[in-house]
């Protein structure tokens, strides 16, 4: 692994892409990995897929390798979300974390998988994740339950324009 | 009657009616009353939302907790993602300067987060406010010899310092649970395994889910008995996928926890809606014939 410009062996830090992810809600965690591997042993995903290991993860983190990270049908959406890494870690960085804040910077940059953005399109059309449909109904009817009803959209929305200055407190 | 708000969330009213009629049909027998919650969205979803923006799935996370706040009552829950995102909620939002700027987004539809309405996943309610004696009295056909293998899934165990759920090496909640029934809780040798459903991709899903449910028809358990609306998915309709992509025999039929008690509390197997799964758990219907005996 290599950082440098090439020059020489020593690896550079990109401050400003540990800067970014520092403004996601716990994206700075990262910077208290020791490089332990307690968050690996446990991983589903890496027992599967040895392409995906949350301590290299962090790693990459530490040294802000971009390119490593966020490109294009990233490993990080190997991530099966167990929470185990969370669970072990005995520096509390909650990798897990880390990783979906990294998968934030995905999404600013326009890179989330077709599954998310499905989950968001249809979230933000009808305020659910799944789909509304007459049969939903109709199957609740059978159990004698009542129809799904609306989401008052119009304060979804609302909460989720972009804030303004004097709302993000920096 | 103890009252607390049900947040049901979307996949369990919209995919698996038969679920929400189980919790609303066996509840009140357990002394607990069920209150509505007007107005609620999607918890938003902790995988997909969540990694879209943690801000606005903070800001929506929080707009569900105030509706309960606005009732006076704690929450609880019947999927463990909800659980996952509203516990979370909570957790994060005693930070006081992250609570500050949700507060700012809420104050747009005059909202304001107090943090004031706990989250509680559906088997802590009753574990804790019901106990397991209690629904023990309320079976009245018990489940003797029904074998039950145990699934947990992730999300309801960890992080067990914000789900505040059970020990995640060792827990008891679902076993004791079902002993309550009669029936017998089986820990099959991966029952620590993730079900694969958040993973995007097919290759490690489909791995890991043969590997579960290896270990599951090894036990030759008569159901597999679950608590999360995602995992079921995987189990159902996934199950049947897996055995024929790995060429296997897997046929446990899932259920969710509350409508096997709700057929342990006397309510006809062929009200509880199974006929919609790909697996059917005809193993229960030899407690109907004993009964009509």
């Amino acid at each position: 692994m290599s950082a440098s410009d090439g020059r020489d062996e020593v690896v550079r830090v990109d401050f400003a892409f540990k800067r970014e992810l520092a403004q996601k809600v716990e994206g700075d965690l990262a910077n208290f990995c020791y490089q332990c591997g307690a968050c690996v042993g446990d991983c589903p995903a890496t027992r599967y897929s040895p392409a995906f290991n949350p301590r290299e993860i962090m790693l990459k983190v530490l040294y802000g390798l971009e390119s490593e990270l966020l490109g294009p049908d990233s490993v990080l959406w190997q991530c099966t979300n167990c929470y185990g890494c969370h669970e072990r870690c005995p520096q509390e960085v909650k990798p897990v974390e880390v990783i979906i804040s990294l998968k934030n910077m995905l999404a600013d940059r326009g890179l989330a998988p077709p599954a998310a953005d499905k989950v968001i399109q249809t979230f933000m059309a009808q305020g659910r994740t799944v789909p509304d449909n007459p049969a939903i109904d109709k199957q609740r009817a059978k159990f004698d339950l009542p129809p799904m009803g609306a989401v008052p959209m119009d304060e979804i929305l609302a909460l989720l324009e972009p804030e303004v200055e004097e709302e993000n407190g920096s | 009657m103890k009252r607390y708000a049900f947040f049901p969330g979307c996949l369990i009213p919209a995919r698996h009616p038969a679920m929400e009629f189980a919790i609303r049909s066996t509840l009140p027998k357990l002394g607990i009353e069920i209150v509505d919650l007007e107005g609620a969205s999607c918890c938003p979803d902790p995988i997909y939302f969540k990694s879209k923006d943690k801000l606005d799935w903070l800001a929506v996370a929080a707009r569900n907790l105030t509706l309960a706040e606005d009732l006076g009552l704690d929450i609880f829950t019947n999927c463990s993602g909800c659980t996952a995102t509203l516990s979370e909620t909570y957790h994060l939002l005693q930070d006081e300067e992250l609570r500050d700027r949700i507060n700012r987004r809420l104050a747009r539809i005059d909202r304001e987060y107090r943090g004031t309405s706990r989250v509680r996943h559906i088997a802590t309610l009753v574990r804790d406010e019901v106990g397991y004696d209690a629904v023990r009295e309320s079976v009245e056909r018990p489940l003797e010899g029904l074998k039950v293998a145990i699934h947990y899934g992730c999300h309801l165990l960890k992080p067990s310092r914000i789900m505040q759920v059970d020990n995640p090496d060792d827990p008891q909640v679902l076993e004791r649970l079902i002993e309550a029934l009669g029936a017998t809780p089986v820990r099959h040798a991966n029952w620590y395994l993730c079900c694969g459903k958040a993973c995007d991709g097919e290759e490690i899903p489909n791995q890991m889910m043969h590997d579960l449910l290896a270990t599951v028809h090894d036990e030759k358990a008569d159901v597999l008995g679950m608590i999360c609306p995602t995992c079921f998915g995987q189990f159902d309709h996934g199950q049947m996928k897996i055995a024929k992509l790995f060429d296997e025999d897997f046929h446990t039929p899932p259920i969710y926890y509350f409508q096997l008690l709700a057929f342990a509390q006397g309510v006809p197997y062929e009200k509880l809606g199974f006929e919609r799964q790909r697996f059917k758990p005809l193993a229960l219907q030899r407690y109907e014939e004993v009964a009509a005996e």
